[in-house]
């Protein structure tokens, strides 16, 4: 699987999209909604990359993105730092807690790694809402402030790092890295059996995983202006894993696609009032149904082979 | 021919001119925006809505505000506990940055309205809460008046200020009327109950009672048993309870089915609705709920109020339905005082607002919170009697009947 | 202590009747069916319709309910999930989204309120010491019973028997002339069948909200991989778990403790035993 030359126009072209539309859409709504979409995307692409590569599907990924979030918050609201200081904070709680709750977890498969992941994000979330004199509990912690004033300028610093976190994933994905992360999807034991320390690479890949989540909730924090349990919610997580699948799992970029489309499909259905949700869903089955290979990486690689 | 076509033309002319002149008479009668922002897939969202839509269509009918029609704009702030703030930010950028509404009205949950102030903040717009009950809110009209001076709260009173009126009644009514030596105290795991209960257990300790228990639990919680029982167990003779999101149908069908020996009474936010007494078939008898509007004569507008709002939608309204209505009216009274909808301006009015509600009397302290006590907005402490009947039973000055004990409990 | 062994019996009976489908689709199909909460709240939901709108009396709704969902459980086997079934994911992320289909629908037609559904046993009793609805009461008795219907079926009847060879070794029955698809099919619709009971038992004293079937699939799931995926006894055993620790912490700190324990109980036992307690594939 490597980069080809039109994988990388195609993704400059996406790129320049999404810096120009909110540009020329100019209203604070739909700036707004974009950042919200990139930070997703962001999720969504760092799930991809451990547990799409992998196979391991983390249920608990929300995890990550709480404790970044949370980190943010901390120390804007209760130290006064400045917002630049989450950037480089927030993915180290993150990896922090992935090494904590990874190496008891990783050697389980399937459905047992699943919900060890959901138990540990489930613990947080619970203990976020008890402990409410430091946290804030279900109201959360309110009044950090934006990078800049401009919530334009806050939007082109989270593309920035949207960029970034896909251009490093990809590379690292195509790398020999990422074939022997695909290779312990295949088989773990004959990876064991060549001499791989597959005990490394799903950490790291863990960690790598969670570097960047904890990064998109730093950037979401920053957003909002508010952390709350509901960054460690389960619901969270799944409709991440939604995401993923909808994009095309293990491309990277796919689940870019898909998290965008989705945070902009919720959006978009406000016209259905009370039914909104409803309608979400309906075109959620839709495409689960007929699509099994998602939509925007399937729909990538077909528009390649024209183009090519 | 000739002359058909010059006729034709001529009423072709004219037709243009009478519409351009009508469309340039109704262009400058830009309506007036009202943004709302609510959970309407649960009912306080809904009554949020209906409620000011009565008053909109009432003020229309009356030639609108300064010449103005009134309009509204709906936006869904979603389920915050399957969406978080998200969904409420996301509703006020798109009414303030899209639609440019001239006012927001709404709030339910107090988190979700938490994370959106600061967005309301940076697009200076006046907003008029009227479900959200954290003190947080208003609080920072206080430390930073320039940048949250907006922010209004019309309904309810807020939480802290609802602690002290619970405590009234666990002296004044419990200790005072009843003789209760010990009481117990359970709340949902809500911030604004977290904050209130310690203050609660403190206050009543001070008052000479006892308070064995006080404790919290989790929104989704299902299963009450283990605190009937340990409430049982711990001799308390009544239960001091603070419900807003929880399962209070389950909580009080559990309570009687299991025939627990302890009166129950407090905040119970779905206790409030009208039909939560058949809802649950008849077992809410005897629990205590405070409850900000009634069928009552509280003020001389409150039943025509509500019997206007029964015809209008076919349904008792809840607490939210008084303060969406009462938020439009006090809107349009400012408006109409500041003669324009220029924020700042309206903003100075609606700081002298005097407005007679279906809940009492409308004023705005300093904190921008209405104001409460005697001749203003009042908590009641409301009974569930026989056949669903609704009694006020405290503060003593305003009480039309006598409380009764749990139909278990009562000596034959 | 006598309210805890009674309270917590009745707990640990409702997530073994959820837990036992769960594993059972699992174990014969593999699918991990997460619209199994959705059948839970359908059964509420459905005896809560029967019972108010069409006016059947309670005894009756009961199992026209069950009846109804277990349909439902069929149909969506057959239609949604039968097509995809070569990859587990896409069964999983199908049976997602049913599960929050029926949410929306049930929140669009009953609205977000809780419904209420009348006791179908409105005594109290008293029960070694402790005051226990009746109601409680018949959602344990009926749990037992259902349980050792369950049992007696797949140990004893041919079609029971069918079932247990498919979730040994599905291809060799099926070289036996086991119709793979059509017990499947069955399967399906038992799961849900059992999980709409459970709901239809609690629905009286429980919430009957649109959003319902959340907690109780996690805690289904949490159980069937710690009792070991599809092992029925390790379901029991784990609801039995379950139950009694949330019901002991419930009892002697805070509710508030209990939900919060047993989530990090769940995840200790899977550290230390991380294929279960009856492992993996384990046979009935």
């Amino acid at each position: 699987m490597s980069i080809h030359r039109t994988d990388w126009l195609g993704a400059l072209v996406v790129l320049a999209a999404l810096a120009l539309v909110p540009a020329i859409l100019g209203s604070t709504y739909v700036t707004g909604i974009m950042t919200v979409a990139l930070c997703f995307a962001m999720w969504a692409a760092s799930w991809d990359f451990m547990s799409g590569l992998t196979g391991r599907e983390n249920f608990g990924h929300s995890l990550f993105i709480g404790a970044g979030a949370y980190t943010a918050g901390f120390l804007n609201v209760n130290f006064g730092a400045s917002p630049w200081w989450s950037l480089a904070a927030s993915p180290l709680v993150a990896v922090a807690f992935s090494l904590v709750i990874g190496f008891p977890t990783l050697r389980l498969r399937g459905p047992y790694f699943a919900l060890a992941m959901l138990s540990g994000a489930a613990v947080m979330q619970s203990l976020t809402i008890i402990f409410s004199e430091y946290t804030g509990g279900q109201d959360g912690l309110n009044g950090l402030f934006p990078f800049f004033d401009s919530e334009l300028a806050q939007y082109y610093l989270t593309l920035f790092f949207l960029a970034a976190t896909v251009a490093t994933l990809r590379l690292v994905a195509n790398s020999p890295w990422g074939t022997i992360l695909r290779a312990i999807r295949g088989d773990e034991a004959s990876c064991q059996a060549a001499g791989i320390n597959v005990t490394f690479y799903k950490i790291a890949s863990l960690m790598i995983s969670a570097a960047f989540a904890g990064l998109g909730g730093a950037l979401y924090a920053h957003y909002q202006l508010q952390v709350g349990p509901d960054l460690f919610a389960i619901i969270l997580s799944i409709n991440i894993i939604i995401m993923v699948y909808v994009g095309g799992m293990g491309s990277i970029y796919g689940p870019v696609g898909g998290a965008i489309l989705l945070i902009l499909l919720t959006e978009a259905l406000r016209a259905f009032s009370e039914y909104r949700l409803w309608v979400y869903t309906l075109i959620l089955m839709l495409i689960l149904f007929f699509l099994p290979q998602g939509l925007v990486a399937p729909l990538w690689r077909r528009l390649r082979t024209i183009v090519q | 021919m000739r002359q058909r076509i010059v006729s034709l033309l001529a009423a072709g002319a004219a037709v243009a001119l009478a519409g351009s002149w009508a469309g340039a008479a109704f262009a400058d009668e830009k309506p007036i925006l009202i943004g709302i922002t609510t959970a309407i897939q649960v009912q306080v969202g809904r009554d949020c809505v209906d409620g000011a839509k009565l008053a909109i269509d009432e003020i229309n009918a009356q030639g609108g505000v300064n010449g103005r029609k009134l309009q509204m704009a709906v936006a869904d702030e979603g389920e915050a506990a399957a969406e978080g703030p998200k969904t409420g930010i996301a509703a006020v950028n798109k009414l303030t940055g899209e639609d440019h509404v001239d006012v927001l009205i709404g709030g339910y949950d107090s988190g979700v309205t938490l994370a959106e102030l600061p967005h309301i903040s940076r697009a200076k717009t006046i907003y008029l809460g009227i479900g959200s009950a954290s003190p947080a809110i208003q609080q920072k009209v206080k430390d930073d008046y320039e940048h949250y001076k907006y922010i209004f709260r019309v309904n309810p009173i807020n939480s802290a200020k609802q602690a002290k009126g619970l405590l009234d009644y666990i002296t004044g009514m419990l200790k005072g009327e009843l003789g209760y030596k010990r009481i117990a105290i359970l709340g949902e795991n809500a911030k604004w109950v977290q904050d209130m209960v310690p203050a609660m257990k403190t206050g009543a300790e001070a008052a000479g009672l006892q308070v064995p228990i006080a404790e919290f639990f989790d929104v989704q919680t299902a299963d009450f048993s283990p605190i009937f029982a340990k409430v049982k167990e711990s001799g308390a003779q009544y239960l001091m309870i603070i419900l807003s999101h929880a399962a209070s149908d389950v909580f009080v069908k559990q309570w009687y089915d299991a025939k627990v020996p302890v009166p129950i009474g407090g905040i119970d936010v779905k206790g409030q609705d009208a039909n939560f007494f058949d809802r649950v078939g008849g077992k809410a008898i005897s629990e205590v709920s405070t409850n900000f509007v009634l069928r009552a004569p509280l003020t001389p507008k409150t039943i025509p109020w509500w019997d206007s709002f029964v015809k209008a939608y076919n349904r008792a309204p809840v607490y939210t339905a008084s303060g969406g209505y009462d938020a439009v009216y006090i809107y349009a009274g400012a408006a109409k005082r500041a003669g324009s909808t220029d924020t700042d301006a309206v903003i100075k009015e609606l700081e002298k607002t005097d407005y007679m509600s279906a809940r009492g009397r409308v004023q705005f302290d300093d904190l921008h919170e209405v104001k409460d006590g005697p001749g203003f907005v009042n908590e009641l402490f409301v009974q569930w009697q026989q056949n669903g009947e609704r009694k006020v039973i405290w503060p003593k000055d305003v009480a039309n009947g006598k409380m009764i004990m749990p139909p278990w409990l009562v000596q034959n | 202590m006598a309210e805890i062994l009674v309270y917590g019996a009745v707990i640990s009976a409702i997530y073994a009747m959820l837990a036992v489908g769960f594993t059972l689709i699992f174990g014969v199909a593999r699918i991990l069916n997460l619209a199994h909460g959705s059948f839970y709240a359908l059964g509420a939901y459905g005896v809560y319709a029967l019972t108010a709108d069409a006016h059947l009396p309670l005894f009756l709704a009961a199992p026209v309910a069950v009846l109804l969902v277990a349909l439902f459980g069929v149909a969506v086997e057959r239609v949604l999930v039968r097509p995809l079934r070569r990859s587990t994911l896409a069964v999983l992320m199908i049976t997602l989204a049913v599960a929050l289909m029926v949410e929306q629908v049930l929140l669009l037609i009953f609205g977000s309120e809780a419904r209420n559904v009348p006791s179908m046993v409105n005594a109290t009793f008293h029960v070694m010491g402790a005051d226990v609805s009746g109601q409680r009461l018949l959602a344990l008795s009926g749990a037992i019973v259902i349980l050792s219907g369950l049992w007696f079926f797949m140990q004893r009847t041919r079609l029971g028997s069918a079932i247990l060879a498919i979730s040994q070794d599905a291809e060799a029955a099926q070289y036996m002339g086991i119709p793979s698809d059509r017990i499947y099919s069955l399967v399906m619709g038992l799961s849900a069948g059992i999980a709409a009971a459970a709901g239809v038992l609690v629905a009286p004293f429980q919430t009957v909200i649109p959003g319902m079937g959340l907690l109780p699939l996690v805690k289904a799931f949490a159980i069937v991989v710690v009792g070991g995926l599809g092992s029925i006894v390790g379901s029991i055993v784990g609801a039995l778990l379950l139950g009694y620790t949330e019901t002991i912490i419930a009892f002697k700190i805070s509710i508030e403790w209990s939900q919060i324990v047993s989530v990090a109980a769940v995840l200790i036992t899977l550290i230390l035993r991380p294929a279960g307690f009856f492992g993996k594939r384990a046979a009935f």
